[in-house]
């Protein structure tokens, strides 16, 4: 595979692989450094990519088990637990969420890994079950159950923030 | 709307397909009018199109100039590898060459090898002259001790004479 191909091929896939390293990492610039190193890896291996029958889940599927190595890399260094939980934002976040999509965005961020990947891979890049679930390493039964409990998070998020936005103009 | 209630039911469920889910973010998305009770997961589906905009900011040509930067870092480091060991090489070799072709005589360095032999056997000669000088006094040494050998032998006949001398008067 020479530079034309790859760039065709692969680096076409830049914008999927860094929205998924991003919902991963939960930091762009770290997502950027990632899709990076991807690219770096598999151009060094490119032979061994014209073998593999669905480029772009292998790709997926490649950054997200480089995402999780960085994670747990990272876990090891600063001895912090893989997912860190958030609960009500701090008033920081609460300037810069005032917009309902922002904390939509962000309530998806405070998902454990595996639903967030799923919710986003289904719900963003419109990607099958199936697909999902051979970048997952998960059965397909197994995506459709994650991917169902992440929307429930995420409804009840939606519909607690509204009741506390009904009750500040209740009490203003 | 009753179609787009059970959709969203349907939805957080798990359960919709592709095109359900493409049908519901066109109606949340694009559709101005929505219902009231629609209102709060409008936000949802606008936030899953917004990350569908999030893009890398990688452009190619910047992967590919990293792949070339690597690509040169070896090619250099390779490079200048080989002219340091070629240096050390040639180094090397030349290193016995200038000490066989000169010799220090007096403190001073000849670099003719053929003027340095005749040098050198001339000098041995000379030594070879004072081995011969210094011996001329030993051999004329030699030459007195077999004098007195010759009187020691001399006395010891006179020694002998006398005593059959001596000999025949007593017996007559």
């Amino acid at each position: 595979m020479d530079s034309k191909q790859f760039n065709t091929q692969i680096l076409s896939l830049s914008d999927r692989l860094f929205r998924l390293a991003k919902s991963i990492l939960r930091n762009a610039e770290a997502a950027q450094d990632a899709v990076q190193d991807l690219n770096m890896k598999l151009w060094e291996k490119r032979s061994a990519l014209e073998e593999v029958e669905n480029v772009p889940a292998f790709m997926l599927r490649s950054m997200r088990n480089l995402c999780l190595d960085n994670i747990r890399q990272k876990r090891e260094e600063d001895e912090l637990p893989v997912e860190l939980e958030f609960s009500e934002p701090n008033p920081h976040q609460q300037v810069e969420q005032k917009d309902l999509v922002a904390r939509i965005r962000s309530m998806i961020d405070d998902l454990p890994e595996l639903q967030r990947t799923i919710i986003r891979m289904r719900d963003v890049e419109g990607m099958e079950l199936s697909e999902i679930a051979y970048v997952t390493s998960l059965t397909e039964n197994a995506v459709s159950v994650n991917l169902s409990r992440a929307r429930q998070k995420i409804r009840q998020k939606i519909i607690y923030e509204q009741k506390r936005v009904e009750e500040t103009v209740w009490k203003g | 709307m009753e179609r787009m209630n059970d959709l969203l039911e349907k939805y957080f469920r798990g359960e919709t397909s592709l095109t359900e889910e493409a049908e519901l973010k066109h109606y949340f998305v694009s559709n101005e009018n929505i219902r009231a009770e629609h209102e709060a997961y409008r936000a949802l589906f606008v936030a899953f199109d917004q990350e569908k905009q999030d893009t890398s900011d990688i452009p190619f040509s910047k992967v590919l100039q990293q792949q070339h930067k690597v690509k040169r870092f070896w090619i250099r480091t390779f490079s200048y590898s080989g002219i340091a060991a070629v240096l050390v090489l040639a180094l090397w070799i030349q290193r016995p060459q200038q000490e066989k072709d000169y010799a220090i005589m007096h403190g001073r360095r000849i670099d003719d090898p053929e003027y340095a032999q005749k040098y050198a056997e001339k000098k041995m000669n000379d030594v070879n002259e004072m081995i011969q000088n210094g011996l001329k006094p030993l051999r004329n040494m030699e030459a007195i001790k077999e004098n007195l050998r010759t009187a020691d032998k001399n006395g010891i006949l006179k020694h002998e004479i006398l005593e059959s001398d001596k000999n025949n008067n007593i017996n007559n």
